[in-house]
């Protein structure tokens, strides 16, 4: 085979369909084989994050634009394609998909109850993040974007804790509320483009007026934001986090987010920049209003997820925050920092989890002093602790430096205000940090074994991942840049 | 002599319910003997339908048109039909010797219905109504134990016959100022004197027939009780079979006013709204799983009216996709139902606890079609959706998609609570085991996937769609 054969082969429809075959693979292991269901999973997300890192290793930053482009008509009188293609921004969150697959599955490794179907679920849960990463066709990035959501409703309420229930309808609701704004924003634009085309970049060629940008870019912001936690649609993530299975956690915070942000570049961005000039005032007041409100929000809980939690309403305001720059840095910054916080918090989440199934509780006065019974597993925690609060070395850091900026560049004062949340979240992070692994040792905690090596691989490699971007923070901004040069240029 | 042939699948629904007459003559019929005769002969009836698709003519002095909108709509008749008698295999609900009987009407009602769905003339239209009306009117109260349901056959007969006499009231209007009987020729004097408000209140009133049988808001009452009080296998009919043909007569009649009228429009709109919020709110509060799917139809009958109510060829088409949607997902949720109440009783959701494991192919399918309903993707469903709304907003109704949205929205929390009940509750006292039996894992395994590869793979059945209404004036 050469090189350009194999330049060819489909790879992101492989990295799409692994997943679903993954899912068919397990529906027809018998129930009664759950180990052999870990290890199919375990093997098709290491399949995945290899195909992901050739991706990553095969893109040419220099060359930029959609690479590994795959399009085919799909549904003719509509004007819908089946079209995957990766560019500098995808290429970073495909890697992110594939690594907290990976260390997820890892994660949920000792996992008893319906072991089958709660991995079959995580796959079609992925399947969609995938798909929308990848796609370049409105119809389908909604199609999967959906297909995404829905699989949360039955992981939340089948293998989670606290209040599961609510937690996956509040969810459930709220994300499809989301896309009930989605979907007619789409559908407008396509309309008012002449209803031929679902192609992102050809209706980006025909362009709209600019009041048309502006009435589809706030319901696109709207719609998308609920998933990307803005603030004041944010409430419905704490309380899935906190209800949440550890993995699902670990890939809801860590990904699914994600695509809320990811959407409103890649449809509300791309095909609506007067509109996003437009309402960027408003979209930067409600990020900023998210990073201080989040951190003092965290700041009164006592429930370890919901700290992370509401952390993660602050993190993703930085991410919003600097969409709403329109500057290079500023983006740059954004997509980086959905890069890293995706990878942190699913540190954070799988830390969690290991203390939780050891102790049952993730309440922070019931826990204290973990570090001196179980060092590696808290170390964990605090390592990720460092990188949310933006400790240099940590690949965050330069993502929330990137954004802030920018952003007391281009609002001064929300960008002052940005940064003093971020002294908040400091502060609460470390308060966590000393009460839970600090302090006065819990004698009821004693008898329990530190993490072994296996069970702490995959925080490992999340660590190992944030520290490396933390020292070598161009190997992936290049990439990024790549992107959003062209992007910035042609607003 | 040829141009009988057009008539084929009418006539054979004659000869079947003459055959099914015959047995009910009969004093002791077998159940089972008469159920297998029932699928074999729907079956070909389905058969018979499909070769008859390309046919195209007039018939009866022109009142009666064959063309491939009206042989979709038969083929999606007899598949309704078809299916309904597949589920027949345990007809608890319904006496054993009144088995003939019911296959009898059945057979008629689909062939009346038929006739609705080609006939092009005022009168061919009513007469052809009322026969599917009384075929059901009758089929309704059949159920056994009938004195408890004795309210359902009543309330169902008073509403039908004060919605036919306001359609026949429209319609003597509708002749009073165009002085014809013929559709076609409605359609070409209409737009001259649309702007008389007797001519839009003729055509609403005329529409009021078959919007009590979509059960579309405010014509929607007897939807819950009718749905609840018959039997199972009756209840599926209707919601299934009976709703295409109402679906094909809405398309004809709005399509009359060929968008000349805002009124008009502006009533259809708010009919939209009203029927969708309605349904939706009111199927929250629901116990018993067929009166929330009873109020789910009056919601869906809203997002179909939003295809129609564009008067595009686009929006034409979604309302078919969306029928052929509806009339697969509808079905599959009734034969979970009937599957798990084998005695023919009424359904209460939480009786679904646990179905997961007592039979998860079924579960699954009721978790699918729910979804389909919900307007998930991947699902016809949602492509069903997509279509109607993608219509719309090519007409600007960018508000009215808003709604439709955030009622999809709504609608997801009762489904996810019948969801819930099947996947995750522990069933409180020991139900009896779900009899799965071969017939119907085949039929789950093809609903679910034809549920999923139509929602994948529209593409033919849109240009199906497209065609079928294509030939519409």
């Amino acid at each position: 085979m050469t090189a350009m054969e194999f330049a060819q082969f489909p790879i992101l429809s492989a990295i799409l369909f692994s997943t679903l075959l993954a899912l068919l693979v397990i529906l027809f292991i018998p129930d009664d084989r759950p180990k052999l269901v870990k290890q199919v999973s375990l093997g098709f997300a290491a399949v995945g994050l290899a195909l992901s890192l050739y991706v990553y290793f095969a893109y040419d930053p220099h060359k930029g634009g959609l690479q590994f482009v795959e399009r085919v008509l799909w549904v003719k009188s509509l004007g819908i394609y089946y079209f995957l293609a990766a560019d500098g921004i995808n290429v970073p969150m495909i890697l992110l998909t594939a690594v907290v697959l990976f260390t997820g599955v890892l994660t949920m490794w000792e996992l008893d109850k319906r072991v089958k179907e709660y991995f079959a679920l995580t796959y079609l849960l992925v399947a969609g993040v995938y798909g929308v990463f990848m796609s370049m066709d409105l119809f389908f990035i909604f199609v999967w974007y959906d297909v995404s959501l829905f699989p949360m409703y039955p992981l939340i309420a089948i293998w989670g804790s606290t209040r599961k229930e609510y937690g996956a309808m509040k969810l459930t609701l709220y994300l499809l509320a989301g896309s009930a704004l989605i979907l007619p924003g789409i559908l407008y634009l396509w309309a008012v483009a002449g209803g031929t085309t679902f192609d992102l970049f050809e209706l980006q060629r025909l362009g709209f007026d600019v009041q048309v940008q502006r009435i589809a870019f706030v319901m696109l912001y709207l719609g998308f934001g609920i998933l990307a936690g803005v603030w004041p649609f944010h409430t419905w993530s704490p309380v899935g986090h906190v209800a949440a299975p550890t993995a699902v956690s670990m890939i809801h915070a860590g990904v699914l987010m994600k695509l809320g942000a990811y959407g409103i570049l890649r449809v509300g961005m791309t095909l609506c920049p007067e509109g996003l000039v437009y309402w960027a005032d408003l979209m930067a007041l409600l990020a900023t209003i998210g990073i201080v409100y989040g951190a003092f929000v965290g700041l009164a809980q006592t429930d370890l997820k919901y700290v992370i939690g509401y952390s993660s309403v602050s993190h993703m305001g930085i991410v919003g925050l600097g969409l709403s720059t329109l500057t290079v840095d500023g983006i740059n910054g954004a997509v980086f920092q959905m890069f890293s916080h995706g990878i942190m918090t699913a540190l954070f989440f799988s830390a969690v989890g290991y203390i939780y199934d050891k102790t049952h509780t993730k309440m922070i006065p019931e826990l204290g002093g973990l570090s001196k019974t179980m060092p590696k597993a808290s170390a964990f925690f605090i390592l990720a602790a460092f990188c949310g609060i933006g400790v240099p070395c940590m690949s965050s850091f330069w993502a929330e430096l990137l954004v802030f900026i920018s952003a007391v560049k281009t609002y001064p004062l929300r960008g002052i205000l940005a940064v003093s949340g971020l002294v908040v979240s400091a502060l609460f992070m470390l308060r966590v940090v000393q009460k839970t692994f600090y302090g006065e040792k819990n004698p009821k905690w004693e008898h329990i074994p530190d993490v072994p090596l296996f069970l702490a691989s995959p925080r490992i490699i999340l660590v190992g991942i944030l520290i490396f971007y933390g020292l070598f923070p161009r190997l992936i901004l290049d990439i990024i840049q790549s992107a959003v040069v062209p992007f910035v240029n042609s607003l | 002599m040829m141009k009988w042939t057009l008539f084929t699948p009418e006539l054979y629904y004659v000869a079947v319910a003459s055959v099914f007459f015959l047995c009910s003559l009969e004093k002791k019929a077998d159940p089972r003997r008469l159920y297998r005769w029932a699928v074999i002969l729907a079956g070909v009836g389905l058969a018979v339908t499909v070769a008859c698709a390309r046919m195209e003519g007039f018939l009866f002095f022109d009142s009666y048109k064959v063309d491939l909108f009206s042989q979709v709509f038969k083929i999606f008749l007899a598949l309704g039909m078809f299916f309904v008698t597949m589920v027949c295999s345990e007809l608890y609900g319904i006496e054993p010797r009144k088995h003939a009987e019911f296959y009898f009407l059945l057979s008629i009602c689909t062939l009346a219905m038929m006739m609705l769905v080609s006939a092009v003339e005022l009168l061919t239209i009513y007469i052809a109504l009322e026969l599917s009306s009384y075929s059901l009117y009758l089929l309704v109260p059949m159920r056994h134990r009938a004195d408890e349901y004795v309210e359902t056959g009543i309330k169902y007969f008073m509403v039908g016959a004060t919605a036919s006499a306001l359609m026949i009231f429209g319609m003597s209007y509708l002749f009073g100022i165009t002085h014809t009987t013929y559709v076609a020729d409605i359609i070409r004097k209409l737009p001259e004197v649309l702007n008389q408000p007797a001519a839009v209140v003729g055509l609403l009133l005329a529409l009021g027939g078959f919007f009590f049988k979509q059960a579309l808001f405010p014509f929607h009452i007897w939807a819950p009780d009718v749905y609840q009080g018959a039997a199972n296998q009756v209840t599926t009919y209707i919601a299934t079979a009976s709703k295409m043909a109402a679906a094909a007569m809405v398309i004809r009649f709005v399509g009359m006013s060929t968008g000349q009228s805002e009124v008009f429009i502006q009533v259809l709109v708010a009919l939209s709204i009203l029927s969708m919020t309605f349904g939706n709110l009111v199927a929250i509060v629901q116990k018993d799983i067929k009166r929330l799917l009873a109020y789910s139809s009056i919601a869906h009958a809203g997002y179909m009216l939003i295809g129609i109510l564009c008067m595009t060829q686009r929006g034409y088409s979604s309302a078919v996709y969306y029928a052929l949607a509806y009339l697969v997902m509808n079905f599959a949720c009734f034969m979970v139902i009937i599957k798990v109440a084998p005695d023919g009783h009424n359904l209460q959701i939480k009786e679904l606890a646990g179905l997961h494991k007592r039979s998860p192919l079924l579960a699954m399918t009721l978790m699918l079609a729910l979804f389909g309903l919900a307007g998930i993707p991947p699902t016809l469903g949602f492509t069903g959706k997509f279509l109607v709304f993608a219509a719309a907003l090519e007409k600007g109704y960018l508000m009215l998609v808003i709604i439709g949205m955030i009622n999809a929205t709504i609608s997801l929390y009762y489904y996810l609570i019948v969801i819930k009940a099947a996947y995750l509750l522990e069933p409180v006292r020991e139900y009896g085991p779900v009899r799965v039996d071969p017939w119907t894992r085949v039929m789950s395994a093809a609903l679910v996937i034809a549920m999923v590869y139509v929602g994948i793979f529209p593409d033919r059945f849109v240009a199906l769609a497209e065609a079928a209404v294509s030939v519409l004036p």
